[in-house]
């Protein structure tokens, strides 16, 4: 009720109730005892103290014990005393009113408090509801400032730094008022509030509040022109963690949407990838077929005939391989392509090459050096064979029919050594690394014909295994590849119990 | 008797390509385009064999191995144009015996026909309990494995995945499934066993263990045993 009214008018209507009430008591003056007259008196203060307040009340106080001896004390209507035993009346008696306003304001005061208070956390449990709608960061700094406008009148705005220790100018810009980055660096490096007062007052931010979780930093609130020194600070850092915590979900909400783009869009290009295979291996299975009808018709056709239809299946089966290289070379340069690593011993690995190769291969002396204890190699050997299968096709196709070829592998202290020899003309000096680099962008074009993406698909794909490949010129004549594997450490099998 | 053999495949040509080989190796031939008409003519010519294209319009070709798988044993073999490994491995395990990867020579189509239909032919005749191939012979009644006449000694664990791997000669067997069989359930993710074993094997019973005749690899599926 206090607050309705301006302290003039608080003034005179407590005089005005203690005038009025001591009037109408002086109707009873001659019936009651003094002492029951001064119990209504103390009832005014009473009254006065709970409804006007602490000044009112020690006003009234001293009205009233005025009131009372001026009305009732003999000689009535002075302020003489005759007996001077009412000295003790009038000091009881304002002891008492006094004691009355000061506990009565003082609960009034405190009731205030608890109201308060109650208003700040129910604007606080709103802002939370607010944050926890938010969608980005400057939805949160357009919640925040409105908030810290409405509780304390100052100005304030988060300056966001990306998980950055360090406050720039430019990540300034667009505040309100003049910001110190200093001081804010210094909150967000020591974690913790900064509050100078010097700059109080100026068209700077004087408060500085770090913006962090157990995780990350995430930027500084700033508040600035703090009219009131006695701002509530437990409250601005309440919601200084609240805005910390809207800052993570907002920054964990990014960071699951990226993810999910990253789904969808490596899903989108193996499902391109793998129509382009079905597109385009359609054809061919039909070429092949039909080139491979030719030679079943019967009679038999001429030689010739049947020769060229056999070059017709063995070119459309390269054609085959070339784009497998192709569409392999597309995946693995997409990007973050997950490799199937899987534990393999090489002879599985060689074995399915040489038996996808067996047409190739079917005129050339194959050997094969894999020692029997050769350790298991964490491979995706879907990749790995292709790798060897360009190898060895490389080989069959540079030397001389009838020819040796060698494929072995050697354990070396850190990795494991496959090579593939030939006893063909060998490489060019010179151009021992050109032939790994078809498609190294920046670079000519290798114009070292025929060498196609079966090398180049083969560098990619042992580079992602973290191996290294490369050419080399035999002293005894014919070329060999090298393709070092690190070795790692090949899980451990359980012991058989022999019979 | 002919052979009947049921095509199920959507491009004409590829069909047209088929029919044609496989009437020249004289087997019978019936042709389906999609999923539904394809599991409506496995009911009514009762095939001998189903060569099954992956990627039908209708619907996947997995499920309608799995269809069939509910009531027939009849040989299936995939044809892939697929860019992954993945469904072929799903294919095999759905039930199918053996897949080709397009494009392929129709002669290795016509061989891998063969096996299958022999296969079959083979598994209703009375039963050996001798298997013999290379220079090995196995007698899953006595236990004992010969080499060029000698026996040869296997470990419990190698003895079981020979009988594993003869049990179905020239079917393609996922590696999950040859662990299940092997290992047990819990060894599913352990392929290293496999390699290891699988070399073992080869050692003990194949000339050249690198360039293996019996059991060979089909890299990043399984193994296949060729008798």
């Amino acid at each position: 009720m206090a607050d309705r009214f301006s302290p003039v008018q608080r003034y005179f209507l407590t005089a005005l109730f203690c005038i009025v009430s001591a009037f109408g008591l002086t109707f009873f003056a001659d019936d009651l005892d003094h002492a029951n007259i001064v119990m209504p008196l103390l009832l005014v203060v009473l009254l006065v103290s709970v409804n006007l307040g602490r000044d009112c009340a020690v006003f009234s106080a001293v009205l009233c014990v005025s009131l009372f001896d001026y009305l009732f004390v003999p000689p009535r209507f002075s302020f003489a005393v005759n007996d001077p035993q009412y000295l003790v009346t009038f000091f009881v008696m304002l002891v008492v009113a006094l004691t009355t306003a000061h506990m009565a304001s003082g609960l009034k005061q405190a009731a205030a408090d608890a109201l308060k208070r109650e208003e700040v956390t129910q604007a606080l449990y709103k802002v939370a509801k607010d944050l926890a709608g938010a969608l980005t960061g400057s939805q949160v700094n357009e919640i925040i400032s409105k908030f810290i406008l409405e509780q304390t009148s100052s100005k304030s705005w988060i300056i966001e730094t990306q998980d950055n220790k360090i406050v720039r100018d430019d990540m300034t810009k667009g505040s309100p008022f003049s910001i110190e980055s200093h001081m804010a660096t210094v909150a967000l490096r020591d974690r913790r509030t900064v509050n100078s007062t010097a700059l109080n007052g100026a068209d700077w931010a004087s408060l500085y509040l770090p913006l962090s979780t157990s995780m990350r930093t995430y930027g500084v609130l700033s508040v600035a022109n703090i009219e009131n020194p006695q701002i509530n600070l437990k409250m601005i850092e309440a919601l200084a963690s609240l805005i910390s915590i809207t800052l993570e979900r907002l920054h964990y909400a990014q960071v699951a949407h990226k993810t999910e783009l990253e789904i969808v869009s490596e899903r989108l290009r193996s499902s391109i990838l793998s129509a382009l295979s079905h597109d385009i291996r359609t054809p061919l299975t039909v070429l092949v077929g039909l080139a491979d009808s030719l030679s079943m018709v019967r009679p038999s056709l001429p030689v010739q005939a049947l020769e060229t239809s056999a070059a017709i299946t063995q070119q459309a089966m390269r054609l085959s391989s070339l784009v497998s290289n192709l569409l392999e070379m597309a995946r693995l340069n997409s990007g973050d392509v997950k490799l199937r690593y899987e534990w393999h011993h090489l002879q599985d690995v060689v074995g399915a090459s040489l038996q996808h190769l067996n047409l190739a291969l079917h005129e050339h002396q194959v050997l094969t050096n894999i020692p029997f204890d050769l350790p298991l190699l964490e491979i995706d050997a879907v990749l790995m064979e292709r790798v060897l299968s360009n190898l060895l096709e490389n080989a069959a196709k540079y030397s001389p029919k009838g020819s040796r070829i060698e494929i072995g592998a050697i354990e070396h202290q850190k990795d494991i050594e496959i090579y593939v020899l030939d006893q063909g003309p060998g490489f060019e000096a010179n151009k021992l690394e050109e032939i790994f680099s078809l498609f190294v962008r920046g670079e000519k074009e290798s114009n070292t014909p025929g060498f196609g993406v079966g090398l180049a698909i083969s560098q990619v794909i042992v580079k992602a295994h973290r191996g290294n490949i490369y050419a080399e010129n035999n002293p005894d004549g014919g070329g060999s590849i090298h393709v070092l594997l690190p070795k790692g450490t090949p899980p451990v099998l359980e012991q058989e119990e022999s019979l | 008797m002919d052979p009947r053999i049921l095509v199920i495949e959507d491009e004409i040509q590829i069909r047209r390509i088929l029919k044609n080989a496989l009437e020249d190796e004289g087997c019978l031939v019936s042709e389906a385009s999609t999923v539904k008409e394809g599991l409506r003519l496995v009911g009514t010519s009762s095939p001998e064999l189903v060569m099954l294209d992956l990627g039908l319009p209708d619907g996947d070709g997995i499920r309608f191995i799995e269809e069939v798988r509910g009531w027939s044993d009849i040989p299936i073999l995939i044809l892939s144009a697929r860019f992954d490994e993945e469904d072929k491995i799903a294919g095999l395990n759905a039930g199918a015996d053996d897949y080709l990867t397009k494009p392929f020579g129709v002669g290795e189509l016509i061989a891998r026909m063969r096996a299958l239909l022999r296969r079959k032919s083979r598994s209703e005749d009375e039963v050996s309990p001798i298997v013999q191939f290379g220079d090995c012979s196995v007698d899953f009644s006595t236990r004992v494995v010969l080499r060029g006449g000698k026996e040869t000694h296997l470990t419990p664990i190698e003895y079981k995945l020979l009988t594993v791997m003869l049990s179905r000669p020239d079917k393609v067997m996922t590696q999950t499934h040859i662990l299940k069989a092997v290992w047990g359930d819990s060894y599913a993710d352990s392929a290293h066993y496999l390699r290891i074993y699988m070399s073992h094997l080869r050692q003990k019973l194949e000339v050249n263990p690198s360039q293996p005749k019996h059991f060979l690899t089909e890299i990043g599926v399984g193994y296949r045993f060729k008798q």
